[in-house]
């Protein structure tokens, strides 16, 4: 699962240009990366949800809920979803700020933003979101305009991630925090294992049965490998200016959340 | 992820139950208003917050202690206490539950419990029908009826056995000091034995 797209490669290993950059597996142009990491979430926005629910069995809605518990939001808060995608995140923190606060729900791709829109307009959640369709790399907010910004599978779809957690950096108020929720390395080697057989041989037939998609799918898979792990990331967050940073696996390192303050 | 799992489960439940209450349960007066619990058996805070940005406001659980507006710390035991809205005081002074903030929102969300009307008869009936949901109900009626008098039967035994045959048990101590005479006794007629036959064999002797 992965929340909207933002287009970036992480850390760049050295056999990486300066022109070029991850997409899966493959070694593409950074230009093209945006509109094919684009392709992918337009083709699964639909199905986006549902996908989610089949591939984790559920459990991304507690990883989202860690998320919540961890950001320490209030009410009147000013909060940036990013790369929000159907806006699971924003559901909850529109109703934890309450109509004081403001929850700006931003994504690149306009599928999701629509299905997010859709989504929780059904809900009756109107009162306090705004919706953005934003390049986490370029972020068109004032600085410090934010209480907390969260990225939830958001981060290893952006191209170039140092610039995007700068970006980040710039809009969050001084005492704002970052919560970024990602895929990361499992703790533990039979996880691990289990956890690539599953990734390459199970969850692209699920996709390609359930949302007509499987190469979707497949890239979902060699993103995640291709994502910075754990401690590589925690060091990102620390060049990118923010303090006192730090990361909880969650169901053994599947997913991590890392944390990280402005001061 | 314990806490969320937990955090969950109570949230669906809570606004399953506020639903399905025949009472106008208005949670208006809290909109917007927290109440965290620490019990001491877990090691995480719970907090109920109201939320109104949906058309009907709810209740939304989570471990998030920011955003309080009324803390109490308590043990499970003392949770069925504070149903009753006017116990509150009576709990904080016999120093079973710790109060911090606005206790009139504790108050309001015990009010809440307090008034809570659920016909879960007419709800089950929804879906399993009239005809098995009346035996189920008497079922269910037979055997709390049984329970209730077998907790009474043991009740009651176990007051007369306090009461009365306490009284009429033989004391460890009872017990020891009459082993204590037994073992004098048999140790007197040893001696009288030693002497009877002493003196047999005296007379026989002259």
């Amino acid at each position: 699962m992965s929340s909207s797209e933002q287009n970036q490669s992480p850390d760049k290993p050295d056999s990486l240009s300066d022109n070029t950059t991850h997409f899966g597996y493959k070694t593409i142009d950074k230009e093209d990366k945006v509109s094919m990491v684009a392709g992918v979430f337009h083709s699964v926005a639909k199905q986006y949800d549902v996908m989610n629910d089949l591939m984790s069995f559920g459990v991304h809605r507690l990883w989202k809920r860690f998320t919540i518990d961890a950001s320490g939001v209030r009410p009147g808060n000013k909060v940036l979803d990013l790369a929000g995608g159907t806006g699971d995140l924003t559901a909850k923190f529109s109703q934890l700020v309450g109509k004081e606060g403001k929850v700006i729900l931003a994504d690149i791709n306009s599928s999701m933003l629509n299905v997010g829109r859709d989504k929780l307009r059904d809900k009756g959640l109107v009162q306090n979101i705004e919706y953005v369709q934003a390049n986490a790399q370029y972020l068109p907010f004032e600085d410090n305009t934010f209480d907390i910004v969260t990225i939830a599978f958001g981060l290893r779809n952006v191209t170039d991630k140092d610039m995007a957690l700068r970006s980040i950096y710039r809009v969050l108020k001084p005492g704002g925090r970052l919560l970024v929720l990602e895929f990361s390395k499992p703790e533990y080697e039979l996880l691990n294992k289990a956890y690539d057989f599953y990734s390459f041989n199970i969850l692209p037939k699920i996709g390609e049965l359930v949302a007509k998609d499987g190469d979707s799918y497949q890239y979902l898979a060699e993103s995640i490998r291709m994502h910075p792990d754990q401690e590589t990331l925690k060091v990102m967050m620390d060049n990118a200016g923010f303090e006192q940073t730090s990361f909880k696996n969650l169901t053994g390192g599947v997913v991590a959340l890392h944390k990280g303050y402005k001061f | 992820m314990v806490s969320q799992v937990l955090t969950s489960t109570l949230e669906m439940v809570i606004n399953k139950t506020l639903a399905l209450s025949a009472s106008n349960t208005s949670l208006d007066k809290l909109t917007q208003k927290t109440l965290t619990l620490c019990l001491e058996e877990l090691g995480f805070p719970l907090s109920f917050s109201v939320c109104n940005t949906l058309e009907n406001p709810h209740i939304m659980v989570t471990t998030l202690t920011e955003c309080a507006d009324c803390t109490i710390k308590t043990s499970m035991s003392t949770l069925q206490e504070l149903k009753a809205e006017q116990q509150i005081t009576e709990l904080i002074k016999q120093d079973k539950l710790d109060l911090t903030g606005d206790i009139k929102i504790a108050q309001q969300f015990a009010s809440l419990v307090e008034n809570l009307d659920i016909d879960w008869q007419s709800e089950l009936a929804k879906h399993i029908g009239d005809i098995p949901t009346h035996k189920l109900i008497l079922l269910g009626k037979k055997i709390s009826t049984k329970v209730e008098f077998a907790t009474k039967q043991i009740n009651a035994d176990a007051s007369e056995y306090i009461v009365h045959e306490q009284r009429l048990i033989v004391t460890r101590s009872q017990i020891d000091q009459f082993n204590q005479q037994v073992f004098e006794v048999s140790k007197h007629v040893d001696e009288l034995e030693q002497r009877i036959s002493q003196l047999i064999n005296r007379k026989d002797l002259q």
